[in-house]
């Protein structure tokens, strides 16, 4: 393997770890840990390997049809139904950055003390600014990279000495005896946090940015795979921690200044400040992620000219549609809207949405005509089947167990 | 390509101008006889497509109708690629409309 192809692959990776997580990861993966320690362990590696099997698959389809997911989703299930899957998903998308908007503010407000609401400003401003001079590859190193200081979660984990045999038991599928609605409540938020679909927007539209083309399928493989498995023990770490520190002292973590907190107890002042920092750069990098989904599902849509590599005035209805995104976000948070309840809503409706974007990638992906020689194999093809019913299973109790347990309160 | 069967899929599909340029999606299409012999792209053939949110988002979208003949067609694969510019057929008018505002922003055209 070429040196310049190596330093590519290690640079997306490590982007990749530090992007995979963001609000609604931290936020269920801590809570989860708080409230059932090590037993919903199990569920991350299924919502990891679900990521990495559809993201395997749209980045594969990128490369050889160049189609983006929502080029897709209106080809395969026609105008109709693709109308209600794009309002779907730009409802969550939207929802989805405005709590990472807010998360963004929170963590800037506790390293500054500054008020809430003018560092909502001064946030989609910066990001604003960022999105307009920055270039896109440089933007996912950034905020990859930045995203690192998560890794403290990994260290507070290992220096809190988790109990592994309790670990070990928890990464045994099972249902709890104790509240049982509420553990099914938390199972579904990890799944949806860990599949959430801008993930794949953003990832697939990127492939076709960067003008992927068939040669690119084992970079493709080799960042889904490393990437999301690196990034998913960076969620066993935070759920690690919430069992570890909260749930042993009785806390509910229902702020993200408290998640910080599970890294300072082992780790003191430095530990706090790296998952502050941490944090800030995770969400500030979901966010430029959600919200270029939401221009680029509206634009694949509608047939729009779409990009961050088209400039501004290439692509003027893409520009103003994230311009327009970012402000309504700012509306939405500016009322005071709490960041973590939000980031359940999100989830728990993106959980619901998922079917309408997986289902048009299996779709593709098994196109013959399209993708010839790289047409899924079985093993895609399984895999894809299996997390399609799970999908499905999801969507339909998302919001049953969402009314049942109180959003998680009970 | 003068001739097209309708098994062949192409509605819904990006249209792309003789350089590239994505200027909006087959939305309908023309048939006579069993041949494709137009297109029709834009917001004005959404609500026949989607009901009532397709009304409202034709509404929102300006209601704007093209035929694009299907002579214009020189390929299809996983778009529809067309012999012209957009501006020629009326495609793309969104993005043109804009354009002048935006590119009085600095660093637009980057």
């Amino acid at each position: 393997m070429n040196p310049k192809l190596l330093l590519n692959l290690a640079l997306g990776i490590l982007a990749a770890i530090g992007g995979f997580v963001d609000i609604g990861d931290l936020v269920f993966n801590t809570a989860a840990g708080a409230t059932f320690g090590y037993q919903l362990m199990w569920v991350i590696p299924i919502g990891v390997l679900g990521i990495i099997v559809y993201s395997e698959m749209c980045g594969r389809v990128a490369a050889v049809s160049k189609k983006a997911v929502f080029d897709a989703v209106r080809e395969r299930v026609g105008f109709k139904a693709g109308l209600g899957a794009l309002v779907a998903s730009e409802v969550v998308n939207l929802m989805t950055l405005a709590a990472e908007l807010g998360g963004v503010a929170i963590s800037l407000q506790l390293l500054s003390g500054l008020p809430y609401r003018v560092l909502l400003v001064f946030a989609i401003v910066g990001l604003a600014l960022v999105l307009w001079i920055v270039k896109l590859e440089w933007m996912e190193r950034i905020f990859g990279y930045g995203g690192l200081c998560m890794l403290v979660f990994a260290v507070a984990a290992v220096k809190l000495g988790p109990n592994w045999a309790q670990f070990g038991k928890g990464l045994i599928p099972h249902i709890s005896q104790n509240n049982p609605w509420l553990y099914l409540y938390f199972a579904i938020g990890l799944l949806g946090a860990a599949m959430t679909p801008y993930e794949v927007y953003f990832y697939s539209s990127g492939g076709v940015e960067d003008r992927w083309t068939p040669k690119d399928l084992g970079l493709n493989r080799a960042n889904a795979i490393v990437g999301y498995s690196l990034g998913g023990l960076l969620s066993l770490a935070l759920m690690i921690v919430g069992a570890a520190v909260f749930l042993r002292h009785g806390i509910n973590p229902e702020h993200l200044g408290t998640i910080a907190l599970g890294a300072e107890q082992p780790l003191g002042k430095i530990g706090l400040l790296f998952a502050i920092v941490g944090i800030l750069f995770a969400v500030g990098g979901a966010s430029i992620d959600t919200v270029f989904s939401g221009a680029y599902n509206l634009a694949q849509f509608l047939g729009w000219e779409w990009g961050r590599y088209r400039n501004a005035a290439g692509a003027p209805r893409f520009f103003l549609t994230w311009i327009v995104l970012l402000v309504c976000a700012l509306g939405i948070v500016m009322t005071g809207v709490d960041p973590v309840m939000l980031t359940e809503y999100a989830v728990i409706f993106s959980a619901v949405a998922l079917p309408l974007t997986y289902i048009p990638i299996l779709l593709v992906a098994n196109d013959r005509d399209y993708m010839g020689a790289n047409t899924n194999g079985p093993l895609a093809n399984t895999l894809g089947m299996i997390y399609l019913v799970l999908i499905m299973v999801i969507a339909i109790a998302a919001v049953p167990l969402m009314i049942i347990t109180n959003v998680g309160q009970n | 390509m003068a001739r097209t069967h309708l098994g062949h899929n192409i509605l819904d599909h990006q249209l792309l101008d003789k350089d590239g340029r994505r200027c909006g999606n087959v939305d309908d299409l023309a048939i006579e006889d069993a041949e494709v012999v137009a297109i029709y792209s834009g917001p004005g053939y959404w609500p026949q497509r989607a009901g009532r949110l397709g009304r409202l988002a034709g509404w929102i979208g300006g209601s704007g109708r093209v035929r694009v003949p299907w002579e214009e067609v020189t390929k299809v694969d996983s778009a529809v690629h067309l012999r012209r510019t957009a501006p020629e057929y009326g495609l793309g008018k969104g993005d043109d409309r804009l354009r002048p505002f935006v590119e009085r922003i600095p660093g637009a055209n980057r």
